[in-house]
């Protein structure tokens, strides 16, 4: 009997315990659907209504016949679009050139803007707050004011740079010809989102606790060993998280180029991914430019996510 | 009854302002669009996609064959082709395709050539009357100082088509519902080796016009002339105010000496788009806007614009004497170039395409990188590809 009170009794309880925790657990799914529903509506409407819209079009293309003049059709294309867009050399060019000046840029910011975050908490530093403020300055400025301010820098005729260059005896320089336009422009891109990176990456160090440092400096670390044996292995994964941002960044490159281009000779109307969807769309062919973009986006995932995957899998080899 | 208008133009709401104020039962409805093919014309035609689209609309003349070829404007004809004879004779035929009438014409730019008056002078450069005297004066203003050009190189497809125009070339045409190109036609290969030819002297800059650098060097004497449309008047005065008195205008060099040949660069007209329910009332509404004195009047001081109609060329506003060139009444001159313009250029439905092709390879030649003979074959060539990929019937 009382073997049976007592499962009984468990019976009981198991039974309500379950019970209770759905309850509450319900109610808690419900209250964060409801703060969760307007983000999600909101984010199906701008985000992923207008990507599967993108998607939808990119398997079409409009026909018209003679001149043009009678309403045109829109007629299914399978993956032609895509085809085209893989066989158009300018295209394939512009997703190599941003490739190309992430795998430069990216490292060379991001090592700029360790340093910088390194040596505002180092013991030494002076003025931190003044020159938090003066290295995060640039990525204050609107984009497309700081690259109209760099291509008057840029512009042979008016460039303090070229001036200089052609006293050191250099000759006339032009920055925005050939192979230097991508240099010119990689610098534009490190100079204004180093003071961005550094900030979350200097954020990321003053977590770091203090006792870890003191340790370190107590075993006989100097600043340079502590900053290469404690602080950069803790800042891991803030280091990882601005190489992500700052290669999707790179993807999406579009203003700097876009307001050179009128003043560079070496900048074309396709010169990166951006540019090129646009100058389709401005061509009104939409349905390629939908193409071009669903092919950026997949290209961005592919690359953002590979190097996530692939710091992780390095990270649980160590 | 409200005809809605868009238009990309600043100043166009006085001029509608006057309408509304003139009219009882009909009334304009003004909104500014963004100008150019990224901004006001896709905003159009997607307003016409989704069925919303305004009544009237500023077109460009470069734009109106590729609104045409989307389906996106009314044939007018009915309503406006008794209005044939109010315009300069070449601005009607832009703004008509295969026989239709799709736009009524507001403005022009004739071409002449801009230059420093007493920069020639100090150079004892005679102001060119023939492409030749127009090259020999080049290497003399070169031969100066090796900073000093008598002008740049042609920056993109409406400068090349202006000067190929003038030389009495054509690049589109219709016929049997089929579209022509004609871009690499003898007349343009004329032009292109013409230039190449000052290029490869190294006596004309490549540099972009109308940007700082540029008037910069307008002001300072580096560049000596510009060869260009009657609507760079206000923007060069009010950007090289530094040059104020020492510009003068005279017409473009010819080919052959004695003739007064000329082309031209930009110009708009007001086109109905598809699915307004009152075309009738919006066309007669665009008629005043391009005819009317006041209108035309207020859209010279407040736009800048020169006029189509033939009778808004002899307004005040556009026949006086101009402080900055000198005293000069350069309009006289702007007014004998559109009456010298032939009726015999089309632009083609892809210009969005060829504006960037010639811009780009004009741009990279100048930097030393191909022709632009070679680049007036492969423009044809990609302009002829791009309107097959959209199904238009070409042959050429």
């Amino acid at each position: 009997m009382a073997v049976t009170t007592v499962s009984g009794d468990q019976r009981a309880r198991s039974v309500a315990e379950p019970v209770k925790r759905r309850t509450s657990g319900g109610r808690r799914t419900r209250s964060a659907l409801l703060f969760l529903t307007p983000f999600a509506l909101v984010f199906a409407a701008m985000m992923l209504a207008p990507i599967g819209y993108a998607l939808y079009q990119s398997f079409f293309r409009v026909e018209r016949s003679g001149l043009g003049l009678d309403p045109p059709t829109n007629v299914f294309a399978g993956f032609g679009n895509y085809l085209a867009a893989l066989r158009d050399s300018a295209f394939t060019t512009s997703l190599l050139r941003v490739l190309l000046i992430g795998v430069v840029q990216v490292p060379v910011m991001l090592g700029l803007a360790l340093l910088l975050a390194l040596l505002l908490d180092s013991r030494v530093a002076v003025f931190k707050r003044t020159f938090r403020l003066i290295y995060f300055l640039p990525y204050a400025l609107p984009g497309v004011i700081a690259a109209i301010m760099w291509s008057f820098l840029y512009q042979p005729g008016i460039s303090p740079f070229t001036s200089a260059l052609g006293h050191l005896g250099l000759g006339k320089v032009n920055l925005l010809s050939g192979n230097l336009v991508l240099a010119s422009i990689g610098n534009m891109m490190t100079w204004g989102y180093t003071g961005f990176n550094m900030l979350i990456l200097y954020s990321a160090l003053q977590a770091i606790p203090r006792e870890v440092i003191e340790a370190a400096v107590m075993d006989g670390c100097g600043g340079w060993r502590v900053a290469w044996h404690v602080k950069i292995p803790t800042v891991r994964p803030a280091l990882i998280l601005t190489a992500v941002f700052s290669i999707i960044g790179t993807a999406q490159l579009y203003n700097d180029p876009q307001i050179l281009h009128q003043v560079a000779p070496a900048i074309t109307s396709s010169y990166t991914p951006i540019m090129a969807a646009q100058q389709s769309a401005a061509t009104n062919n939409y349905n390629y430019a939908a193409t071009q973009s669903i092919i950026l986006a997949l290209l961005t995932f592919v690359m953002s996510f590979g190097f996530l995957k692939f710091t992780q899998r390095k990270e649980a080899q160590t | 009854m409200t005809v809605e208008f868009w238009g990309s133009a600043v100043g166009y709401d006085k001029t509608v302002a006057l309408f509304n104020k003139t009219h009882k039962d009909i009334k304009i409805k003004y909104t500014q669009v963004p100008a150019g093919s990224a901004g006001g014309y896709s905003k159009m035609l997607n307003a016409v996609k989704a069925g919303n689209a305004p009544c009237l609309g500023q077109v460009g003349y470069d734009t109106l064959p590729s609104f045409a070829a989307s389906g996106a404007v009314e044939d007018i004809s009915q309503y406006a082709g008794s209005s044939k004879d109010k315009f300069v004779p070449w601005a009607w035929q832009m703004s008509s395709l295969g026989g239709k009438v799709l736009g009524v014409p507001i403005d022009l730019g004739p071409e002449a050539m801009f230059y420093r008056a007493d920069l020639f002078k100090k150079y004892k450069i005679k102001p060119p009357t023939t492409w030749n005297e127009f090259a020999a004066a080049a290497e003399k203003a070169h031969a100066a100082s090796p900073d000093t050009y008598l002008t740049t190189l042609p920056q993109d497809a409406y400068d090349l088509g202006a000067l190929t125009w003038q030389a009495g070339g054509k690049w589109f045409g219709t016929a049997n519902d089929r579209w022509q190109v004609t871009i690499d036609s003898p007349a343009t290969q004329k032009v292109a080796r013409y230039w190449q030819g000052l290029l490869d002297k190294k006596q004309v800059l490549s540099e972009p016009t109308f940007d700082t650098a540029w008037y910069k060097d307008i002001q300072d004497g580096h560049v000596l002339s510009y060869i260009g449309a009657v609507w760079a008047a206000p923007l060069i005065e009010q950007n090289a105010p530094g040059a104020a008195g020492k510009w003068s205008v005279a017409p473009l060099p010819q080919w052959t000496a004695g003739q007064q040949a000329s082309g031209n660069r930009g110009g708009s007209a007001t086109v109905v788009l598809k699915g307004c329910k009152n075309a009738r009332q919006a066309t007669e509404a665009a008629l005043w806007m391009s005819t009317n004195a006041d209108g035309v009047t207020s859209l010279i001081k407040n736009t800048g614009i020169y006029p189509a109609a033939t009778s808004g060329q002899e307004l005040p506003a556009v026949n006086q004497p101009s402080k900055y060139f000198g005293g000069q009444n350069i309009y006289q001159v702007f007014k004998a170039a559109a009456a010298h313009t032939t009726a015999n250029w089309v632009w083609g439905p892809t210009m969005t395409q060829v504006q960037p092709d010639f811009k780009d390879g004009l741009k990279q030649v100048g930097a030393g990188q191909g022709t632009i003979p070679k680049l007036v074959g492969s423009v044809q060539a990609n302009t002829v590809k791009a309107m097959k990929s959209q199904g238009l019937g070409v042959s050429g």
